[in-house]
């Protein structure tokens, strides 16, 4: 069942196109992540399917229903920011019990109702004893989590979140990352949050939202993304990379002129980049593969990554190698098991 | 907070600019201040110099005697001052036009910052500008704008006259002048306060389903609550202290459209110096209880984690 759905959205500031045709289907009950660069458009997406932002063309309907000129107000949804934007001088259970209170005298639930419900979901995000605080008297992690329960009793169609663990150090983000994950698959409501941290979106999302310069480059699960990148931007800002500018010619690929053998059939003649993981290589002798000298060595996870210097590339080549029996200035020579390649033109 | 090495001076340097700073302290507020209070009572200073004399002399009984008749006369002739009926006008206007001038500042201080600050139109940055006019320009220009603007030969003077109306001259024309010289104080403090605090706030409530006027009522109004009060207090402050542009404006009526300091001019070009002493004592009280409040607020501002 599609949740959201968007349709040619695009939006200009000034004369800088932020979005750019953007068409995107979000399933219900999916955890979606829009992931890019700053800069890439992703928040202004998000404010535009809020109902914060609006765009200039295209639709954005939820459930089938056109919601595209509805305010935030009338959408439903429920929106957490990046620096929490918890009412300072409410306590944690005014703020949560905020959007009920202010509804229209007929729709608006009794004192105690809203109490209890206020009850229901500091429990929820297990701040059960700190209804009486302000929000100056809490921690980061904590005040995002009233605001997310704020956001909740509103009881929302979908959830949306801006960079929610932008603002918080590393190990709360973590805690938090994973708690919210526990949450959504126990809520089970529809949820698309914007970050520019790849690993976040790949752990926490069920599908993510490649953004770059106002265009969708890719969506996918965080496996494909990793393994089938859909383009350069995607295989360099997902996951670590290696690249190098080649030349594909009549079935064989050229590197300085040099011939590598990996196969080409399939690629149309012409300049393009070779991108690899640094773990998806093998070493070979040094006439038929990247000769390159060590310049750097540091362990990584039971691994060593290695630095290696390629002649006349200011970029080092990174690879994974197993440890021992290289030193500081060897030579060695590699060749990419598992590669893709992209015309140049379109190289991030 | 703790100075360190590396940022601080030497003890002498430090001493001689704090000592710097209080001596220009003194001289420049604390002496003028005092002095004003002092001219207001000069019988009461004449009975301590006496005073003072005679306890040289030893005589104890005829000092504290003299001391005593002293202040007796001087606090007579204060009062005598004060309970003039033209003083009594006088006080009367100048708290009348701040009980106008002051909501109205209130008001369009609030919408002109609140729209400053959380929307995005054309003519945004003139508009800024525009606030500081009334800081930049001469009071003077401020008073005579409007007699060139109500006077009887100014634009709309001729028609106003036509339909009896009297702005120049005349109380309304002292509220309108006040009102524009102190139209700065409340966006002032607000602008910076709305600034810092962004539309993340007002988004959240708006999201959660709260109408314009609940969101301002509940959200944005409590945000600014102490910077509000503050400029409030900055603007009641300069609202019964304007001299220029209502001097120009109000015809120097007695007892009809003199403020307080007009009534101090008038005073003390008549030479009844202890009189006009002993109003402007009255406007300086005024000046240090707005600075009371604005102290206590600032301790307030303080104390409150993250507050304002």
């Amino acid at each position: 069942m599609t949740a959201i759905s968007v349709e040619g959205v695009s939006r200009r500031f000034g004369r800088f196109p932020a979005l750019d045709g953007i068409d995107l289907e979000v399933r219900s009950g999916e955890f979606l992540a829009l992931l890019g660069p700053s800069g890439s458009g992703k928040t202004t997406l998000l404010r535009i399917l809020a109902g914060l932002d609006f765009a200039d063309g295209g639709t954005v309907r939820f459930d089938r229903e056109d919601v595209s000129r509805l305010p935030i107000a009338r959408r439903q949804v429920g929106f957490v920011f990046q620096h929490y934007a918890l009412f300072r001088h409410m306590t944690v259970a005014d703020n949560v019990g905020f959007g009920l209170s202010v509804r229209p005298r007929r729709e608006r639930p009794a004192k105690a109702e809203i109490a209890r419900r206020v009850e229901e979901l500091l429990g929820l995000v297990q701040l059960s004893d700190l209804g009486g605080r302000y929000p100056a008297q809490l921690s980061g992690g904590q005040r995002q989590r009233v605001a997310l329960a704020r956001a909740l009793a509103v009881e929302p169609r979908i959830l949306l979140l801006d960079e929610p663990f932008g603002a918080l150090d590393a190990k709360v983000r973590k805690d938090l990352r994973r708690w919210l994950r526990e949450l959504h698959d126990r809520v089970g409501l529809t949820s698309i949050f914007v970050t520019h941290d790849q690993e976040e979106a790949i752990e926490l999302a069920d599908r993510v939202v490649v953004v770059n310069k106002g265009r969708i480059e890719q969506v996918a699960t965080p496996d494909d993304l990793y393994a089938d990148p859909a383009s350069a931007f995607v295989h360099d800002f997902v996951g670590e990379s290696n690249q190098l500018p080649v030349t594909v010619k009549g079935g064989r690929l050229l590197y300085e002129g040099r011939a590598l053998p990996l196969d080409v059939q399939e690629v149309t003649d012409g300049s393009a980049n070779l991108f690899f993981r640094p773990h998806a290589i093998r070493r070979v002798d040094a006439k038929d593969g990247l000769a390159a000298t060590v310049s750097h060595l540091r362990p990584n996870g039971g691994l060593l990554r290695v630095e290696a210097d390629l002649p006349g590339r200011a970029v080092p080549l990174e690879l994974d190698l197993p440890e021992g029996g290289l030193a500081l200035g060897d030579t060695l020579a590699v060749l990419p098991t598992r590669y893709r390649l992209f015309p140049a033109e379109t190289a991030a | 907070m703790s100075a360190t090495e590396t940022t601080t001076e030497s003890a002498l340097v430090r001493r001689l600019l704090i000592a710097a700073a209080l001596l220009f302290l003194l001289f420049f507020l604390l002496l003028p201040l005092l002095s004003v209070f002092a001219e207001a009572l000069p019988a009461a200073r004449d009975g301590l110099t006496v005073g003072a004399h005679a306890l040289g002399n030893g005589a104890v009984g005829t000092a504290s005697r003299m001391v005593a008749a002293g202040f007796a006369e001087a606090g007579g002739r204060y009062w005598a001052a004060i309970a003039d009926p033209d003083a009594h006008a006088a006080m009367r206007l100048t708290l009348l036009t701040a009980a106008i001038a002051v909501p109205l500042n209130l008001v369009f201080g609030l919408a002109a910052s609140w729209a400053i600050t959380k929307f995005d139109f054309p003519g945004k940055g003139f508009l800024v500008t525009l606030i500081d006019l009334p800081l930049s320009v001469s009071p003077v220009v401020g008073g005579l704008i409007f007699i060139l603007l109500f006077g009887a030969n100014g634009w709309i003077g001729p028609w106003l006259a036509a339909h009896d109306i009297q702005i120049a001259f005349a109380v309304p024309g002292i509220v309108i002048a006040t009102t524009f010289i102190t139209f700065p104080f409340v966006a002032r403090e607000l602008i910076p306060v709305m600034a810092e605090q962004g539309r993340d706030d007002e988004e959240a409530a708006v999201a959660l389903g709260a109408s314009g006027w609940q969101c301002f009522w509940h959200v944005t109004l409590p945000n600014v609550r102490w910077g509000l009060l503050y400029g409030v207090l900055l603007c009641t402050a300069r609202a019964m202290g304007e001299f220029g542009a209502v001097s120009v404006i109000s015809g120097h009526i007695r007892g009809e459209t003199d403020t307080m300091p007009l009534e101090v001019e008038i005073l003390y070009n008549e030479y009844n110096f202890a009189a006009a002493f002993a109003v402007a004592s009255l406007l300086a009280l005024l000046a240090l209880v707005t600075l009371f409040i604005k102290s206590v607020l600032e301790w307030r501002y303080g104390t409150q984690g993250g507050g304002h």
